[in-house]
């Protein structure tokens, strides 16, 4: 668990932090969202004390990190940044293997370490194990670079843009194998942004920042239905905000059974999202689809009346509570 | 007509007609140089100057008509290069450096009267300028194939066995070989000299190099006083440098009796290192500490980052990645190093430019040969080493 209260950072005259309280809980994923230069990569970097912070009391698992040995504290916590930074004389292999190495594994331990998270993060060991950086795409490189992190086996995950260089659809495959990585190993991520459909996806919790302060901090779903200010609501996507919403409900959770009638041509799978659906509505000129499951067996169906009431339904009883 | 026929099809554009230029140009003033300069001279002594020969009463008409038909082959080849045209071309360049040393032999065996036994075979211009043109154009072939460094090496090896042993075996007409021969304990002993002079001013510098640019790293007033001096040393010249560190030298020798004893005198070999390690100095130190400078600040942050402490980011992350500039260093250094060692020469340290410093003394330009090329062979054997290295340590392999 990851905990910051009341940390500022200042350079000189300049605060590039200032006054921010936020918390991890153990085995969730934070995402700090905001403009570049909102003191987000500087939030980062103190955790793992690349700087030090002026002010305020940051307390990794119950001890503040300054009794922490800055070396031991960094190879605890894993660090993924969006230029990789890779060590290029390194193979992709001696790269992975560095934190083991430094804890002073043994050499089988270390190669075991080596190619079981380059298996996780779907890098072959004949085809990669010995290619150094430079023969590498971006994608690869950074897959490189998120094993690197992970070799250590540590509680902590800390990634500062990780995918930000990546071309859209390497990005979003990516996204989708640490969230896939994440349900597996269930690490405490702290995720440094400005894209907000990937904190969006990926973020069980949500920190928005803005000249160094935290204007609003959330799940993903709260921020969306209630933004703080025009600020927020412009970084959540303004009009599309509807969409983002319903990007993050799943068919599975709005759909009813089957009825009487003849099932739509239509087909989803349950564990689409609301969004998918709305789009696949609109590609087939239809408002109603056939919810099925992994086996394309129907298990329920989807009406466009039904998401729109829901999303209805979600306001008031959100104006109830 | 409509617009869309009047504008340029691009299926009608061909590619142009491309000659290379650069070896239709280099084999045609090898073709001039063969036949309106001098191919070589006979003197009767080292002192005469001799009478000069053109190609054909050096190598007769059917050598003549080799030459000619050899350049015009690279010529023509030239006019339509592709790949197989330019390793044509690369196989009569070979042949041509391989029969040069024939040519001298057969100039000798026609030229030099046998009944002289100081008369000697000089080598003309236009000799020169037919190997130095045949060097040239292996420069652009190498580029052209993207021959390695190695294959390249490979075949000047190749040629300068070839040359070596019809020099040792068959011109001892020729007065290069003479020079050497008469002077052959001479030569080794210098070319022993110069290379201790060289590797140890080198060795020093790169030492002392390293230490003045780590701490430049470390105190960033240092660096500019540093800087500034070593590129003031930089602009003296160096008979001047030799010159200037007489006096002290000289003073300190007969004071210190310590240094005396040492071997410090104001000749010698005392003011040569000195003077080789403070020119030696700039270049070693400058790429040093940009090379250290360079290494990417991301890399060196995810070392941080991963835990490692600073004494293992310096020695596994910084120095190798800067190893390949700090090599070119050096490789600039040595370089440098090898030359300015045959000034070393007039202030009594030895080495190669004493035949260089004699020769012209006494006006044997063969003699001043006997010092100049092997200078000239060594500083790119250094050169062609030290860049091969660098190319090895680079990381990753090739980049």
């Amino acid at each position: 668990m990851i905990e910051l209260s009341h940390v500022s950072k200042t350079f000189g005259d300049a605060t590039a932090v200032d006054d921010i309280t936020m918390r991890v809980a153990k085995g969730k994923l934070c995402a700090l969202v905001g403009t570049s230069g909102c003191g987000k990569s500087t939030t980062l970097r103190m955790i793992n004390r690349l700087i030090d912070h002026s002010s305020g009391d940051i307390i990794l698992d119950g001890q503040a990190i300054e009794q922490y040995d800055p070396v031991k504290l960094r190879r605890r916590i894993g660090y993924v940044i969006q230029s990789t930074g890779l060590f290029p004389h390194w193979s992709v292999a001696r790269n992975i293997g560095l934190v083991p190495r430094l804890l002073k594994w043994s050499a089988t331990d270390t190669t075991a370490r080596v190619e079981k998270l380059m298996g996780l993060l779907g890098l072959p060991v004949e085809e990669f194990a010995h290619k150094y950086p430079h023969q590498l795409s971006g994608g690869q490189a950074q897959r490189v670079g998120v094993a690197r992190a992970l070799a250590g086996d540590p509680d902590i995950l800390l990634m500062d843009e990780p995918f930000g260089a990546l071309d859209p659809i390497t990005r979003e495959k990516l996204q989708e194998e640490l969230a896939k990585i994440q349900s597996r190993l269930h690490k405490t991520i702290v995720f440094v942004t400005h894209d907000m459909d990937e904190a969006l996806r990926l973020a069980d919790h949500l920190v928005v920042m803005r000249d160094g302060r935290i204007v609003q901090q959330g799940t993903p779903l709260a921020l969306l239905q209630h933004p703080h200010d025009p600020f927020v609501e412009s970084l959540l996507g303004g009009l599309e905000r509807g969409l983002k919403q319903a990007a993050l409900t799943r068919v599975k959770d709005h759909m009813t059974s089957l009825g009487p009638t003849l099932p739509a041509q239509s087909r989803i799978p349950a564990d689409f999202s609301l969004r998918q659906a709305l789009s696949m509505m609109l590609r087939d000129h239809c408002d109603r689809l056939t919810v099925v499951d992994q086996n394309d067996v129907p298990i329920g169906e989807l009406s466009l009346r039904r998401i729109v009431k829901e999303a209805q339904w979600d306001r008031t009883s959100q104006r109830e509570s | 007509m409509s617009l869309i026929d009047a504008l340029p099809s691009p299926s009608f554009k061909r590619r142009p007609w491309q000659p290379n230029v650069v070896l239709c140009c280099l084999s045609g003033s090898m073709l001039a140089a063969a036949w309106l300069l001098n191919v070589v001279s006979v003197a009767p002594n080292r002192i005469v100057s001799g009478t000069a020969f053109g190609m054909v009463d050096a190598i007769g008409w059917p050598g003549a008509a080799l030459v000619s038909l050899l350049s015009l082959a690279m010529a023509t080849l030239a006019l339509m290069p592709n790949v197989r045209h330019y390793r044509a071309v690369l196989a009569i360049v070979t042949l041509t450096l391989l029969l040069m040393p024939f040519g001298l032999m057969v100039a000798g065996h026609w030229l030099v009267d046998p009944s002289l036994p100081q008369a000697r075979l000089g080598i003309g211009p236009a000799y020169w300028t037919v190997l130095f043109v045949l060097l040239l154009c292996l420069v652009e072939l190498r580029l052209r194939l993207g021959l390695s460094r190695w294959w390249t090496a490979l075949l000047l090896f190749g040629v300068s066995v070839v040359w070596w042993g019809c020099a040792a075996l068959w011109l001892d007409r020729l007065a290069l070989v003479q020079e050497f021969q008469a002077r052959q304990g001479q030569f080794y002993q210098a070319l022993m000299q110069h290379m201790v002079l060289v590797s140890t001013a080198v060795g020093v510098s790169v030492v002392l190099g390293s230490l003045l640019a780590m701490l430049m790293r470390r105190y960033e007033r240092l660096q500019k006083v540093a800087f500034t001096l070593l590129n003031f040393l930089q602009t003296i010249p160096s008979l001047a440098l030799f010159g200037l560190l007489l006096a002290p030298l000289a003073w300190l020798a007969a004071n210190v009796p310590t240094l005396a004893a040492l071997g410090v005198s104001g000749i010698g070999n005392a003011p040569a290192l000195i003077a080789l390690i403070a020119y030696s100095l700039l270049p070693m130190v400058r790429n040093t500490y940009i090379a250290l400078e360079e290494v990417s600040e991301d890399t060196l942050q995810a070392a941080k980052a991963m835990g490692m402490r600073t004494t293992q980011r310096f020695w596994q992350v910084r120095f190798p990645l800067a190893l390949p500039v700090l090599l070119e260093g050096v490789r600039i250094t040595a370089v440098q190093a090898v030359g300015l060692t045959a000034v070393a020469a007039l202030i009594g340290a030895g080495g190669l430019g004493t035949f260089i410093f004699q020769g012209l003394g006494q006006a044997a330009m063969d003699m001043v040969l006997l010092g100049a090329l092997p200078i000239l062979i060594l500083a790119l054997m250094v050169d062609a080493g030290l860049g091969a290295l660098a190319d090895a340590l680079r990381p990753g392999g090739r980049q």
